[in-house]
């Protein structure tokens, strides 16, 4: 396990695939396959070393998660964004300073190189993340 | 319902509430969505699959089928020994859903939150504060030449909203290419930035300080300072010009608004924005909501509680307080005792510490589908889609409510939320007299 990683802030939304794989269903592949990414640029692939594909590990004061990385060609270094969903969720905190919402966007994070780990299934996730480990 | 060609259908996924869809229907099922943008054709071509199978209960971690009446009982059963309901919900089902809804979160003495607090509730709290300056669709159509989407992705987030809404002629607009204008201000470059004329990018979390610039601009202040928030005081001052010069400007703003910091400030400051334009010509906002029937649940919240969301019934009369009332807030301090959770997925959606309070509590899930809600709950009840397997009434992201049409029937016992929450109503009150 990698212990240098690469600063960013971690934003989440909805993307045309997450909206289509939310109708077909939340257990659905097309669902996981959209929401267990983190989308980067060029720039912090090369500084973490790893190709589009590997795994990384997302690390907010709030917890951490594995997810496959993604290439964003528009994206630019300092921004990564997970599609909105329970892997985001794994990595966002509760506060809502008073007002009902979370902070979704513009968490600050560590992205670390967790080539060959694997990205827990949306079962494997929930059960993880209610039973607290 | 009647084979062949359905027009005229309203899409039931996003707040734009396109209403046009052509849907085609063979053997009770829907074989076509003419119209319908990729994740309305998921939704309608898909409504059959991944079902939840029928009212089960949980228990010791094993799911059983059990009959309707048998899970109405334990719903009732679960909610009248509650100490701490949450209702939570709603914004993906009709409106007449709502109100059985309510009712039973007065009845039991609980809370009623819908996923607008995790939407757009700040920019209820922003306009509580500053009002509104709103506009319908179609006067964006037929008379908006500047319009600007600050923090939302529409292209992926609202599939049709820039072909139908901002990007198509009108009345006054006959050449949209050449007559009107379309910014994108965001954190990052979006498919929609790369579509749009303009694209300006600022740093993350300085919405508000970028909007507070472009307020002072307008007024015709002076800044000392040569950025604010990425952005070069000297382009804001272009840009805040440019506004001011338009003929009819729209202000489309989503949750890259809502959900950063400054939350509600960042509305309140929009707001007052826009209404500094109003004092040199006509601009309005509009928020860009998510699910399609989540202004909906504001409105008749607003109708039967006297607030939009977050309300609290323990007291026998409603109390309103974002922040204590709100789900993700009653859940993260461990307060909810029970969840009545209606056409959401909270489990998918909730931050960690929320959702691992959700598998502390009995969950009561009503859903068409099987969702990770589905997958923590006690007592599951499938429902018939509203919009495909019952009709309704649902309101679009400009507060025009339209009616939803039922275009096949629903899978055998399967009944819409509202008359499931009729029945756990009417037992809640026989089991409380």
């Amino acid at each position: 396990m990698s212990a240098v990683g690469v600063k960013a802030v971690v934003t989440s939304g909805r993307t045309l695939k997450q909206g289509r794989g939310m109708e077909i269903g939340k257990l659905s592949s097309e669902y996981f396959e959209e929401v267990s990414v983190c989308e980067m640029d060029q720039v912090t692939f090369d500084a973490l070393g790893i190709e589009a594909g590997d795994s990384v590990r997302v690390e907010t004061i709030h917890g951490s998660v594995i997810v496959t990385s993604r290439l964003d060609r528009r994206a630019e270094p300092g921004v990564v964004f997970i599609p909105c969903g329970p892997y985001a969720n794994a990595i966002t905190g509760s506060d809502t300073e008073g007002t009902g919402m979370p902070d979704y966007k513009s968490i600050e994070a560590q992205i670390f190189p967790a080539k060959g780990e694997k990205v827990l299934s949306v079962k494997e996730l929930l059960s993880k993340m209610v039973e607290g480990s | 319902m009647a084979e062949g060609t359905h027009e005229n259908v309203v899409c039931t996924f996003c707040g734009c509430l396109c209403d046009d869809l052509k849907l085609e229907v063979k053997d009770n099922k829907i074989t076509d969505n003419e119209n319908g943008c990729a994740i309305s054709k998921a939704k309608f071509l898909h409504h059959a699959e991944d079902r939840l199978e029928g009212p089960s209960i949980r228990s010791n971690g094993t799911s059983t089928k059990v009959s309707l009446k048998d899970a109405v009982t334990r719903a009732v059963d679960l909610i009248a020994n509650s100490k701490r309901l949450l209702v939570y919900g709603l914004s993906s089902t009709e409106n007449d859903a709502h109100r059985e809804a309510y009712k039973i979160a007065e009845e039991a003495g609980g809370v009623v939150d819908n996923t607008s607090s995790v939407c757009h509730g700040p920019t209820i709290l922003g306009a509580q504060e500053s009002g509104e300056v709103v506009a319908a669709l179609a006067e964006v159509r037929h008379r908006s030449d500047l319009v600007i989407y600050w923090g939302s992705n529409p292209q992926f987030a609202h599939p049709r909203h820039m072909n139908l809404h901002t990007k198509a002629a009108g009345e006054w607009i006959k050449d949209p290419k050449t007559e009107r204008k379309i910014w994108v201000v965001d954190i990052r470059k979006t498919i929609s930035a790369g579509v749009a004329d303009k694209y300006i990018q600022i740093e993350p979390g300085t919405d508000l300080e970028v909007i507070s610039a472009m307020r002072a601009l307008a007024r015709g202040k002076i800044l000392d300072i040569d950025k604010v928030g990425g952005q070069s005081v000297k382009d804001l001052k272009e840009l805040v010009e440019a506004m001011k010069a338009a003929k009819y400007g729209v202000l489309f703003f989503g949750l890259g608004l809502t959900q950063s910091k400054g939350r509600h400030r960042n509305i309140d400051a929009a707001i007052r924005l826009v209404q500094d334009l109003n004092h040199h010509t006509k601009w309005s906002m509009m928020p860009m909501r998510g699910h399609y029937n989540v202004a909906g649940a504001n409105k008749t919240s607003t109708w039967q509680t006297g607030y939009p969301y977050a309300v609290d019934y323990s007291r026998g009369y409603p109390r309103y307080q974002p922040g204590e009332f709100t789900a993700v807030d009653m859940l993260a301090r461990g307060e909810a005792d029970v969840l009545l959770n209606i056409a959401a997925d909270p489990a998918a959606h909730f931050p960690r510490d929320a959702l691992k309070h959700m598998g502390n509590i009995p969950i009561i899930n009503l859903d068409p589908k099987q969702n990770m809600t589905s997958l923590l709950a006690e007592v599951n009840i499938p429902t018939a889609i509203a919009g495909i397997e019952c009709d309704g009434a649902a309101t679009r992201m400009d507060g025009l409510p339209l009616y939803l049409k039922k275009v096949v029937e629903p899978p055998e016992d399967f009944l819409p939320d509202r008359d499931i929450l009729k029945m756990i109503y009417e037992g809640l009150r026989r089991v409380k007299k």
